[in-house]
C-alpha cells in the first residue's frame, strides 16, 4: 500500500487492506447533509452498477463531523435495483465512511478521498456534491468513462445554467482561465468532476492542504493544476445542477474574494506556464448538450449600478494607485450615464481585471482589500452585461461571452508586460 | 596694596588659567569625539540604507500608505533615504552628547542625565504614533470597502471616523507616554469618545428601533429578502 500523506483511521486502513485494489472510487464530501445525501448515494450506486458492473467500485463518504446523522444515512442507503435496471446486475460496490482530518473545508474532504483512491490504486475517481437534487446515475458514467475508456485525466463538469447564472465564472474565472492556460473549460469551478488515479496522486503531492485551498479554493485549484501541468482534460455535460437551497444573502464580496484570490494565487504559481501560452483551444465535451427555455428572473439593475457609482466615488483614491488614468476617467464618466446608456465595454473590463491581478502581484496593499474593492466594478460589469443581453437567447449570450473571452486573450500581452515589468527591470 | 592686587586679580586669574589648562584635555577629547560622530554616522547611514534596500522598505511603506503621507507633507525623499538620514543624525547626536559628557561640566551632566532618562518615552511615543497611523489607515480602508460593498451612502464619513478614532487613540497613548498633560488628555479623550458613542447609541437606539426590530425579526425567521435572483457562482 502506498505511503499516505495523512493518517487514515484504523477501520479505514483495515477496509483498504481487505479490498486490496479497486477500479473506481466515487467520493462524496459532506457536512450535515442528511436530508439530501441519500438521493446522491442512490444515484452513485445505481450509476456504478449500471455502467460499471464489472468494475470493483468504492463509494467514499468524507465527512466534516456531521451531527445530523449524515454518515448513518450513507451507511444505510441502498438501491432498489429492480425498479431502475432492466437487468439486475450484481455490482461489486463497497462503501467507506469516514470523517476527514485537517482544516475544515471541502479541500480537506477531497484530500481524504484522494488518499483512499491512491491507497486502492484506482484507475478513475469521481467526486460529487452531497446536496445535489438533480444528480442521476448517468452523471457517474459521464464523469468516469472519459477517464477509464478514453484516457483523460480530468473531467470538468458542464452544467446547463440560466444565461445569468454564474456571473463571476462568466466574467472573470472562465475568460481568465481560458486566456491564461489555453483551455476552454466552460465551468472551471464546477464542484463535481472526474479524475484519473494518476492525477489524484499528483494532487496529493502538492503542499496546499494546510492553506486556503483546503478551505475554499479546491475546485479552481484542481482545474488549474490539471491544465497547467499538461494533464489531458475534457468536460462532460451533466444537465442542470440543482442544489439544496442555501441560506440567502451570502456576502458577495467575500465570495468574490475567495474565488478571485484563488485565481490570482495560482497565477503566481504558474506564471512561467501562462506566460508562454497564446490563444486557446476547445476541450472535448462528452454528453448530449441541450438547452431549454429561459425562465424570467429578477435582476436589481438599479441596485447594481448604484453600488458601482458609490464604489467609483468612494474608492477612487484606492483605484488610482493601480488603475491607469484613462481607465479612471472612463469609470467616472460611465457612472454619470443613465441606465439605458450604461455600458462597460469588454476591453475596459479586461484592463480592470488584469490591473487588479498585477496590483495583487506587486503587493501594493492588502490583497484582501484590493480584491474586495473589485466588487463595485464587478457589479457594474454584470449590470452592463445584463442590459446588453436582456432580450438575448441563451446561445446569443454564449456568443457574447465568447467575444469577452477573445478580448481577454487579445489583451494578454498587456498583462504579461505589466506582470513581468519589475523582473525585467531588475534584470537590466 | 600689592597683597590686595594679588588677592583680587592675580590669584583668581591664576586659578582660572589653571582651570582652563585642566579643561583643555577634556575639550580636545570632546572635539575628537564630536568629529568621530560624523564619521560613524556616515558608516551607520550606509549600512542601514543597504539593509533597508534589501528588505524592500520603500515598497512596504508604499503599501502601508506612509509614502503618500510623506509626499503630502512635502518630503519627496524615499523612506529608505529618510530613515538612513535619521539614523545618521541620531548617531551624530549621540556622539555630540558623549562629547558634552566628556567636558565634565556638572550642570550639563545633570541635564543630559534627565534627557537620557526621558529618551525611551520619546522612542515609545514615536513608535505608538507610527503604528497607530498604519493601523488607522488599514482600519479606515477596511471599513470603507466593507461599507461601500454594503451600499452605505455615508461610507466615506464612516471610514474617516474610524480612521480618526484609531489614530486619536494612539496619539493619546503617545501623549500619555510622554507625560504631557496626562490626566487632561485622558479625560478629554474619554469625554469626547464616550460622548460620541452615547450620542450614536441614543440616535440609533431611539431613531432606528423600529428598523432594528423589523430586521431582527426577519433575520430570526430567515426571511431576509434577496435583492435579486442572480447566482454569482
Amino acid at each position: 500500500m502506498p505511503e499516505n500523506t495523512i493518517a487514515l483511521r484504523k477501520e479505514v486502513q483495515e477496509k483498504i487492506r481487505e479490498l486490496g485494489d479497486a477500479d473506481i472510487v466515487v467520493g462524496i464530501p459532506s457536512y450535515n447533509n442528511a436530508r439530501t445525501i441519500g438521493h446522491v448515494v442512490r444515484a452513485v450506486q445505481a450509476g456504478l452498477s449500471k455502467y460499471f458492473p464489472d468494475s470493483k467500485s468504492v463509494l467514499v463518504n468524507s465527512d466534516g463531523g456531521s451531527t445530523d446523522g449524515t454518515m448513518d444515512v450513507v451507511r444505510e442507503t441502498t438501491v432498489d435495483f429492480d425498479s431502475i435496471l432492466l437487468h439486475h446486475r450484481v455490482g461489486n460496490l463497497h462503501k467507506i465512511i469516514t470523517p476527514y482530518h485537517g482544516i475544515p473545508g471541502k479541500g480537506s474532504a477531497f484530500r481524504t478521498i484522494f488518499e483512499i483512491a491512491k491507497s486502492l490504486n484506482v484507475k478513475a475517481c469521481a467526486v460529487v456534491d452531497s446536496d445535489l437534487r438533480s444528480i442521476t446515475p448517468e452523471w457517474i458514467e459521464l464523469l468516469v468513462s472519459p477517464v477509464l475508456n478514453a484516457g483523460y485525466d480530468y473531467v470538468a463538469p458542464y452544467y446547463h445554467r440560466h444565461k445569468y447564472d454564474g456571473t463571476i465564472t462568466n466574467t472573470i474565472v472562465y475568460p481568465m482561465t481560458r486566456a491564461l492556460y489555453g483551455h476552454r473549460i466552460r465551468q472551471p469551478i464546477g464542484g463535481d468532476f472526474g479524475l484519473s488515479g494518476r492525477l489524484a496522486s499528483f494532487y496529493l503531492s502538492k503542499n496546499v492542504w494546510e492553506t486556503d485551498v483546503a478551505r475554499f479554493g479546491i475546485d479552481i485549484w484542481m482545474t488549474t493544476t490539471a491544465v497547467a501541468n499538461a494533464f489531458k482534460v475534457c468536460q462532460a455535460f451533466l444537465g442542470a445542477k440543482i442544489h439544496d437551497p442555501k441560506e440567502p444573502g451570502s456576502d458577495l464580496s467575500a465570495m468574490l474574494h475567495q474565488v478571485v484570490s484563488s485565481v490570482f494565487n495560482l497565477m503566481e504559481e504558474y506564471a512561467d506556464v501562462w506566460r508562454e501560452i497564446e490563444g486557446s483551444k476547445a476541450v472535448p465535451t462528452f454528453g448530449f448538450v441541450y438547452s431549454v427555455g429561459l425562465e424570467p428572473i429578477n435582476v436589481n439593475l438599479d441596485g447594481m449600478i448604484e453600488k458601482f457609482r458609490l464604489g467609483v466615488k468612494e474608492l477612487s483614491v484606492m483605484y488610482e494607485s493601480f488603475l491607469p488614468g484613462e481607465l479612471m476617467w472612463f469609470l467616472a464618466t460611465v457612472g454619470e450615464k443613465p441606465k439605458d446608456k450604461f455600458s462597460i465595454p469588454d476591453n475596459v473590463w479586461v484592463e480592470i481585471v488584469y490591473n487588479f491581478a498585477v496590483a495583487c502581484h506587486r503587493k501594493l496593499m492588502s490583497r484582501e482589500h484590493i480584491i474586495k474593492s473589485l466588487t463595485p466594478l464587478y457589479l457594474g460589469k454584470v449590470a452592463s452585461f445584463v442590459i446588453e443581453t436582456w432580450e438575448s437567447t441563451a446561445s446569443e449570450v454564449e456568443q457574447r461571452l465568447e467575444e469577452l473571452c477573445l478580448a481577454f486573450e487579445k489583451e494578454k500581452p498587456y498583462l504579461i508586460g505589466k506582470w513581468f515589468e519589475e523582473e525585467e527591470e531588475e534584470e537590466r | 596694596m600689592e597683597n590686595l592686587f594679588d588677592k583680587i586679580v592675580t590669584s583668581p586669574m591664576k586659578d582660572c588659567f589653571q582651570k582652563l589648562i585642566e579643561f583643555l584635555p577634556n575639550l580636545l577629547s570632546s572635539m575628537v569625539i564630536f568629529v568621530l560622530g560624523f564619521l560613524s554616522g556616515w558608516v551607520i547611514k550606509s549600512v542601514i540604507q543597504k539593509l533597508l534596500e534589501v528588505f524592500n522598505t520603500d515598497r512596504f511603506c508604499q503599501r502601508m500608505g506612509i509614502t503618500p503621507v510623506l509626499e503630502k507633507g512635502g518630503i519627496r525623499t524615499t523612506p529608505t533615504r529618510l530613515l538612513s538620514q535619521i539614523s545618521y543624525w541620531f548617531v551624530v547626536i549621540v556622539f555630540f552628547i558623549m562629547a558634552l559628557y566628556t567636558l565634565k561640566i556638572p550642570a550639563i551632566e545633570d541635564l543630559l542625565e534627565k534627557f537620557f532618562l526621558y529618551l525611551p518615552n520619546v522612542f515609545v511615543s514615536v513608535l505608538l504614533i507610527v503604528v497607530g497611523y498604519i493601523l488607522s489607515n488599514f482600519a479606515g480602508r477596511a471599513t470603507l470597502i466593507a461599507a461601500v460593498n454594503s451600499g452605505m451612502k455615508f461610507s466615506g464619513l464612516l471610514s474617516k471616523t474610524v480612521k480618526t478614532i484609531v489614530f486619536l487613540l494612539s496619539f493619546t497613548m503617545a501623549l500619555e507616554q510622554l507625560g504631557i498633560g496626562r490626566d487632561t488628555v485622558i479625560a478629554a479623550f474619554t469625554i469626547v469618545f464616550g460622548g460620541i458613542v452615547l450620542a450614536l447609541s441614543i440616535a440609533f437606539g431611539l431613531g432606528g428601533k423600529d428598523v432594528a426590530k423589523e430586521y431582527l425579526e426577519k433575520k430570526f425567521r430567515g426571511e431576509i429578502e434577496k435583492e435579486d435572483d442572480l447566482k454569482h457562482l
